[in-house]
């Protein structure tokens, strides 16, 4: 080292930086990285376009993940610690473009992961994850299939989760019988339709309609909640809308006087929804994912590290923006993080084999890694989900409801509507 | 310089022009090589003065009908990819007979119509069009040496290379079709369609034609791509995507044959390298469209435009100078 510096000549100008380096280094809490020691992790998700609900906001969860580990002395592996950096490619939700953002996250950028949200995208980028070998995860283990080894869904297993919702729905309000549905018609809203039939099914509530699918370039929902709610169900259910359908749909289903319940995966800027409609319209909305300042998630049970926190340092950066993937990206973080400490080394094969070692420590408890019947290969992480419902004006966990405990009970029903929307892993063309 | 010289080093410049780039250059390159067929192959169909939004959904046609040749029924990809082509010109001579019963903007609001069925279609039905998440695991181009080179089709090098030689290929047929009798019968029908009907030309044959042809250069795009990406579905075809070929040909003019090509490289380039560098990801939509409106504004006739300022006075500038005598 000393003989580079001399070789490369002790300028005025590299003393006062290495002086700085140094000083900086003794006054920041387990700042002792070296200079350069770095990881970076890829970030390829939509960041503009219709989908960027679902990207936009997990990276900015990253930034406040990455800026507490790199406070806290950074990850630890084998050969010293390293500092985060999350280097970020908008796939604008276009699998070419996706393709292209991971050649350039890969071997331009050299990151030792990649996080996406999968879906649409996923398709484009398995050549390059088979020809590199690098570890990838999604938001949707309906991306899985025996032929994706490097793929991972570590934090959201959608859409199998939203059987909690229909089930403790049943369970707390047995007065509802009747539900009708709709979903935009591509790959987020087919196996979540299918999901949602059988947990209908299971609940013992009646679908009085097929559910009604939309095409993704839908503008007016005001034909849509018409027919919708022409049967009169007790229940309205949004399946996996995107917040860009989400709000208008409710917004019609308030202007239409619809009064029962509403069901939905998601209910991204839900405040936006009330000031559409109102609070009393709202009060009961149920859906899958929490604001993180809930007390249930200061539990022993909650994996994420101080989840009240975060959310406050998120909700301080980003008013108004906390969403469904705002903890989802920095929770698969925390799981790669444990795994790369525990193999001493962030190579993704490495991190792969260390992170599928037992159960994993997911967002909301401890989980099996699974999946073989319904995706082909045991790459999903599944445990406990929450129900959330709005109570006047603020989500709130209303339950941690167990989905292999359900798959148990009616895992053929799933398959059964899987296999009728042709979602079975063997069934993706 | 002479002619022959200028053409030797602008190959030799696009021979060499991905070895200088980054990879995921390279890859843009790839994508910007194919959608510059798909840009030029628009314009043969705006020579007759139809606008029409359906030429990228027929560039999907050419996708999907090469896509499911390998797939299901095993065809070598080069050959599939023709017969995407074919296919998608097929498609466009049966879509000519409601079509071409209207004009100018109802030709436009049909041909988006007729497009948005063939989505539909697409998403309709799942066998074989795999419904709306497409087809998946496409076949790539097989791999092959030429001894002193090796052609791997996962690397955007030589995707480039094939891409090119089609394209290029494509350009040509496209340059001598305007050229040709029939394309200057194709810009009479656009400016003089009444007196060319007068003169015995069958005017809707011609727009037919050109429907078609076009459709069919579009269909081998689309093939090129499918078979690029390995993964193909209905959202890939939208409008946003058909916005995207109207705003290179707008920006880029159609008054020549490099026009829409002009527009479809800068803006590529701005909108893929060059705000991404600049860290403007998130702000791209907002560039663009800022960029797309000035341009409008300040630059009607297109880049061509520029082009066309810029050669006259380099024509002016080196033409030899008259004698007070002469």
């Amino acid at each position: 080292m000393i003989s580079k510096i001399v070789k490369s000549g002790l300028t005025r100008r590299t003393f006062l930086k290495s002086t700085a380096v140094t000083a900086m280094s003794a006054g920041l809490p387990g700042a002792s990285l070296a200079a350069g020691n770095t990881i970076k992790i890829g970030f390829l998700a939509p960041l503009t376009g219709a989908v960027a609900a679902w990207g936009k906001p997990g990276l900015d969860g990253c930034q406040i993940w990455a800026a507490r580990v790199n406070a806290a002395g950074g990850i630890k592996l084998g050969d010293g610690s390293y500092n985060v950096e999350f280097v970020s490619y908008d796939n604008e939700y276009d699998p070419a473009k996706a393709r292209t953002g991971a050649t350039k996250l890969i071997r331009e950028d050299g990151v030792s992961f990649i996080m996406m949200l999968g879906g649409d995208t996923w398709p484009g980028v398995q050549p390059v994850a088979e020809k590199t070998g690098m570890l990838f995860s999604t938001l949707l283990p309906s991306d899985l299939s025996p032929d994706t080894n490097m793929l991972i869904a570590p934090a959201e297993v959608h859409p199998i989760y939203n059987v909690t919702g229909v089930e403790w729905l049943a369970e707390t309000k047995p007065e509802l019988k009747t539900a009708v549905m709709c979903a935009q018609d591509d790959a987020l809203g087919l196996p979540s339709v299918a999901t949602y039939l059988a947990a209908f099914e299971a609940a013992g509530i009646e679908m009085l309609d097929e559910p009604l699918l939309f095409d993704p370039a839908t503008t007016d929902f005001a034909p849509v909640v018409t027919r919708l709610i022409s049967k009169n169900p007790d229940i309205v259910c949004l399946d996996t809308c995107y917040s860009d359908y989400v709000h208008p749909i409710a917004e019609q289903l308030f202007q239409q006087g619809f009064k029962g319940q509403i069901i939905s995966c998601t209910a991204d800027f839900y405040d936006q929804m009330i000031a559409k409609t109102s609070e009393d319209f709202m009060e009961g909305f149920v859906f899958q994912f929490p604001d993180f300042d809930d007390p249930a998630l200061n539990g022993d049970n909650i994996n994420f590290t101080d989840p009240n926190g975060f959310y406050e340092e998120f909700n301080r950066r980003h008013p108004g923006q906390w969403g469904a993937v705002s903890w989802e990206y920095a929770s698969i973080m925390d799981l790669w993080k444990a795994a790369a400490e525990k193999a001493g080394s962030a190579s993704p094969d490495a991190v792969a084999a260390a992170m599928k070692e037992g159960k994993g420590k997911h967002a909301f408890g401890d989980a099996d890694w699974w999946g073989t019947e319904l995706f082909g290969i045991d790459n999903a992480l599944v445990g406990d989900w929450p129900v959330v419902a709005i109570e006047k004006g603020k989500a709130r966990i209303k339950d941690f409801r167990s989905i292999p405990a359900w798959y148990a009970k009616h895992g053929d029903l799933l398959v059964k509507h899987m296999k009728a929307y042709d979602q079975m892993w063997d069934q993706r063309s | 310089m002479p002619k022959f010289l200028i053409w030797i080093a602008a190959l030799a410049a696009l021979v060499a022009l991905p070895h200088g780039l980054s990879f995921s250059q390279q890859e843009i390159l790839v994508f910007l090589t194919i959608n510059v067929l798909l840009v030029a192959s628009y314009r043969l169909l705006t020579l007759t003065g139809e606008w029409s939004l359906a030429h990228v959904v027929i560039m999907g046609v050419g996708a999907y009908s090469s896509a499911l040749l390998t797939k299901k029924l095993g065809v070598y990809v080069p050959v599939s990819m023709l017969l995407g082509g074919v296919i998608a010109a097929l498609i466009a001579v049966l879509l000519s007979f409601p079509l071409f019963r209207m004009k100018g903007f109802y030709f436009l609001i049909g041909s988006f119509a007729a497009g948005e069925i063939i989505r539909l279609l697409w998403k309709r039905f799942r066998d074989p069009f795999g419904g709306a998440k497409g087809i998946k695991g496409i076949d790539p181009m097989p791999d092959f040496s030429i001894g002193f080179y090796k052609f791997d089709f996962f690397e955007p090098t030589s995707y480039y290379y094939f891409a090119g030689v089609i394209v290029a290929f494509c350009l040509w047929i496209l340059w001598r079709i305007e050229k040709s009798p029939v394309g200057l019968t194709f810009h009479a029908v656009h400016w003089q369609d009444k007196l060319a009907q007068a003169s015995g030309v069958n005017v809707r044959a011609y727009r037919t034609l050109a429907f078609a042809i076009a459709s069919g250069f579009a269909g081998i795009s689309g093939a090129l791509l499918a078979h690029y990406v390995g993964t193909i579905n209905p959202t890939a075809f939208d409008i946003d995507l058909m916005v995207f070929v109207l705003t290179w040909a707008i920006v880029g003019g159609t008054a020549t044959f490099y026009g829409p090509i002009l527009g479809c490289v800068v803006l590529t380039v701005l909108n893929e390298i060059v705000l991404r560098e600049l860290g403007l990801e998130q702000m791209r939509p907002l560039v663009y469209g800022a960029i797309m409106i000035l341009s409008i504004l300040f630059l009607p006739s297109g880049l061509e435009s520029i082009v066309q300022k810029l050669t006259k006075r380099r024509a002016a500038e080196s033409a030899p100078e008259r004698s007070p005598a002469e």
